[in-house]
């Protein structure tokens, strides 16, 4: 099979054909908790079936139960109309469902083909039989229309195709239903369209396809049918041409959200940050190169590029992550040349970063949410000899707590137990308590659902309104194009364009984005930026 | 997962089973705490009995329970605090030999050092206030060289304080010329006063080393309950990049950590000389994985970010019991090293039953 983009029509009018799963009157609890509620869900092969739902809505735990991992739960599967029940998630992949999730399960220091073979090698005599698995998995990538040699190790791929990798690994094993849990997160958009070519020629085979994405524009190019969830229950479903972007987004936030990304007006004041002819370099290779740019109080300046671009590495450098060595070039902040050399020292100046990894990278999971909000800011509810105001710090989370609508049953939950966008904005809580004059935020509402995004963005309007600089990284563009004063383009660690918000343009900014990627590094415009 | 609340209770059945469920969870939280208790109840059942009473719970072996088990609790607060960062000190007990060494040393020995200007110092025989500060600061040295090389060159803990754990033992044999330097109090012998610590207090009842376990252990307690420190120390085991990403100063907390494990090694080691009268290079060989079992048997997580020092304590008397009551009924000690190795992963297996956190 080729990778094919047409597939216009599929079958999926005929009514009254036989699923090849059925998920029927599923109810699961944890303890104190419903996750799923009589929901009922049908599968049919050759169709893409999205399922969409804010955080917290109980997908997670459906895909779970489908793919064999709760296998404690009320209701019944029917597999082809006959009932089966998984006790685990080899049981579901043996009957052909995989899970591709959204952290990759592949081994970083293995090849492809032993990564498409793991845990099932080819056997002969004994032996591992590496030359048929190379073919074998050689012929998959080739019925994929993929381009990657099996022969390369796992960590030497870049994320997209890694995920690629994942998918030919369940094609391997003869799925019928395949569930990719936001599979484009971390992909570009070129990576995104290959995807769904793979996913159109899955449809072509047969295989049904569930597709989990917090990403409007990728369902309603991509799937054939939407199934809404809404805590805990089935709240609609219909196929997708029955479907408007409105209804969609009523449905899953079970109210009417007027602007998506509201962008509040703040008065832009004086400059906070101005960065002059930065460079970071790592060995021989320049990762930023001669960058110029400034960001003023009450400002938004987004931050456009692709996965590759410099972008993080650029909030990294201005946060003191990289040595004094690496770095070229000054950064002014408050007025004020500084050599801010670490992250302690950046907090100190009052520079905050929310790191794209949230759970990587932001937070202390098994730490209680007043333990993650005063993280920053503990200096400041100190007594002598280092002893916590433990009062003091109850008081001050409480009352940023309530400021910033988390969620949360109480200031000693541990920050695990809240949705994405809740521990989002106990991010956000943790650098406004250690008094931040600029945020660098890195991809800030990566895998949040919609109502919450609106309410970070909110959150970040409020606080521009009080005269605190943003410098925003994102790679949804839309939102970029919604909330910003302005927006850079980087591309291949250059700044290669600058927008006013007057001036946004979605195609001229991409255009900008991939200016080196494709080679024609001459014929560059000179709107290039400052 | 859902946030929906349930709000009538469901089944009888599942009612019960959740009561069981909370009921389990609360167990397995005070785990080293239940864990004492039983273990306790044992020594007393299986107790033998002499002149209708019970040997275990006599006042005399209780005392010497508390004694032997000042020294492995002293450790095991150590050890805590950088099993807490996600490290772990496998040197301890080489720095209880070499402390120990050194201790008998400087108390008995004479000793002088030759500085350029200053011509020739004696330096030991010391007064015991003298010989305590000078090792206290040789384990905070010690802690120092520790997590300075672990973090300066970004080589595990485990390589770090195992090249420790052969240096240390190394450098005790070097110092006493690989021979027990014995302590004694007469004439010419070691500062008398030393000798407190291997007093009893109250009657005779009450061992020193065991009250300094107890003041180390209550004061770490709340230096981790009640300063940046502690909670810093939490942060670090439960994520270092966030912690970093947050501004706390993650190399220089590790650094003390170690340093404390390594203060509270030597601590140990002044102890064990004073209890021995004697200090020696061949000592305290393996004292390291009893403090290590005592605070994984305490509830922390080798992960990091998890323990406190009640359990760490907890922990320690856990095993000393087990070790007195197998004494008191005559079984061997390589029997012991059986029992007490099935006990940690006995106490580890357990933890994995922990009602899972909803995520």
């Amino acid at each position: 099979m080729i990778q094919h983009p047409a597939a216009v029509e599929t079958s999926s009018e005929a009514t009254p054909r036989a699923t090849i799963l059925s998920m029927q009157h599923i109810t699961k609890r944890f303890p104190g908790v419903v996750a799923l509620d009589d929901v009922s869900f049908d599968v049919y092969p050759g169709e893409v079936h999205a399922l969409v739902g804010e955080n917290g809505a109980g997908k997670s735990t459906l895909m779970n139960i489908m793919s064999g991992t709760y296998t404690d739960y009320e209701g019944q599967l029917l597999l082809n109309g006959e009932p089966v029940k998984f006790h685990n998630p080899r049981d579901a992949q043996n009957a052909g469902i995989v899970m591709i999730h959204q952290e990759l399960n592949l081994v970083p220091e293995l090849t492809v083909y032993e990564n498409i073979f793991l845990g099932r090698e080819h056997v002969s005599f004994g032996i591992v039989n590496r030359g048929s698995m190379r073919r074998t998995a050689q012929k998959l990538m080739a019925d994929l229309g993929l381009d990657i040699d099996p022969n390369r190790p796992i960590n030497r791929l870049r994320v997209g195709q890694r995920q690629l990798v994942e998918i030919a690994k369940a094609l391997n094993l003869n799925s019928r239903v395949i569930i990719m849990d936001e599979p484009t997160s971390a992909l570009s958009e070129a990576e995104v369209e290959y995807l769904f070519g793979v996913t159109r020629a899955l449809r072509e085979r047969n295989v049904a396809v569930i597709y989990i994405s917090h990403r409007l524009d990728e369902i309603f190019s991509i799937a054939d049918r939407i199934t809404v969830l809404r805590d805990g229950r089935v709240v609609g479903s219909a196929l997708t041409k029955d479907m408007t972007r409105r209804q969609l987004i009523n449905l899953m936030v079970g109210r009417n959200l007027d602007v998506l990304y509201p962008k509040l007006d703040a008065p832009i004041g004086e400059t906070v940050l101005r960065v002059k002819n930065l460079s970071l370099r790592a060995g021989r290779t320049r990762i930023l190169d001669d960058i110029s740019l400034e960001v003023r109080q009450g400002e938004i300046v987004g931050l456009a590029g692709l996965m590759g671009a410099g972008r993080t590495q650029l909030l990294e450098t201005i946060f003191g992550v990289y040595p004094q060595s690496q770095i070229r070039g000054s950064i002014w902040f408050d007025g004020k040349e500084m050599r801010i050399k670490s992250p302690k020292e950046a907090i100190e100046q009052g520079i905050g970063l929310i790191a794209e990894d949230r759970k990587g990278q932001s937070l202390v999971l098994g730490q209680t949410v007043t333990e993650n909000a005063t993280l920053a800011a503990l200096r400041e509810f100190l007594y002598f000899l280092n002893i916590i105001n433990q009062p003091a710090e109850r008081k001050a989370v409480s009352r940023v707590v309530s400021d910033l609508n988390i969620k949360t049953p109480s200031i000693s939950t541990m920050v695990a137990n809240l949705s994405g966008g809740n521990q989002q904005k106990v991010v956000i809580a943790k650098f406004l308590m250690a008094h931040i004059k600029l945020f660098l935020l890195d991809e800030p509402t990566r895998g949040i659902d919609v109502g919450a995004k609106a309410e970070v963005y909110n959150l970040i309007g409020e606080l521009a309104k009080q005269g605190t600089g943003f410098l925003l990284v994102s790679s949804e563009l839309p939102e970029l194009l919604a909330v910003s004063d302005r927006i850079y383009v980087l591309c291949d660690g250059r700044l290669t364009a600058e927008f006013a918000r007057g001036e946004f343009d979605q195609t001229a900014i991409m255009e900008a984005a991939t200016r080196f990627t494709n080679g024609n590094h001459d014929d560059q415009p000179g709107e290039t930026g400052k | 997962m859902g946030t929906t609340i349930t709000t009538s209770g469901g089944s009888a059945l599942s009612q019960a089973r959740r009561t069981f469920r909370q009921g389990l969870g609360f167990i397995l939280r005070f785990q080293s705490f239940f864990g004492l208790i039983i273990v306790f109840v044992l020594a007393v059942i299986y107790s033998p009995i002499r002149n209708d009473t019970n040997i275990f719970l006599s006042e005399r072996n209780l005392s010497n329970v508390a004694r032997d088990v000042a020294e492995t609790g002293i450790l095991a607060t150590g050890q805590l605090l950088v099993i807490l960062i996600g490290g772990i000190d496998l040197s301890v007990g080489s720095v209880v030999a070499l402390t120990a060494t050194g201790t008998a040393f400087l108390l008995m020995r004479q000793s002088s050092i030759t500085l350029p200007l200053l011509g020739t110092i004696d330096v030991s025989p010391m007064p015991a206030e003298g010989a305590i500060i000078t090792i206290l600061l040789l384990g905070l040295a010690i802690g120092w060289w520790n997590g300075w090389t672990s973090e300066r060159f970004k080589i595990p803990a485990f390589v770090t304080t195992l090249a420790m754990l052969s240096i240390a033992r190394g450098l005790a044999h070097i110092w006493s010329d690989s021979i027990a330097v014995p302590i004694s109090y007469r004439e010419g012998g070691a500062d008398p006063s030393f000798e407190f610590l291997r007093t009893r207090l109250y009657d005779n009842v009450i061992p020193v080393p065991a009250l300094i376990m107890f003041g180390a252990g209550i004061v770490m307690a709340l230096v981790l309950r009640y300063t940046s420190f502690g909670r810093h120390l939490y942060a670090i085991g439960g994520n270092e990049t966030a912690s970093r990403l947050s501004g706390i100063s993650v190399t220089r907390i590790k650094i003390v950590a170690f340093m404390l494990c390594s203060f509270f090694a030597a601590m140990a080691g002044i102890v064990h000389a004073a209890q021995l009268n004697q200090g020696s290079p061949n000592e305290a060989v393996g004292y390291e994985l009893n403090a290590i079992a005592a605070v994984v048997i305490g509830g922390a997580s080798l992960m990091g970010g998890k323990g406190t020092v009640v359990g760490a304590i907890a922990g320690a008397f856990i095993l000393g019991i087990l070790d007195n009551m197998l004494s008191l009924n005559n079984i061997e000690s390589n029997t012991q090293l059986v029992v007490k190795g099935l006990l940690v992963v006995g106490a580890v297996a357990l933890q994995q039953f922990r009602p899972r956190d909803l995520t």
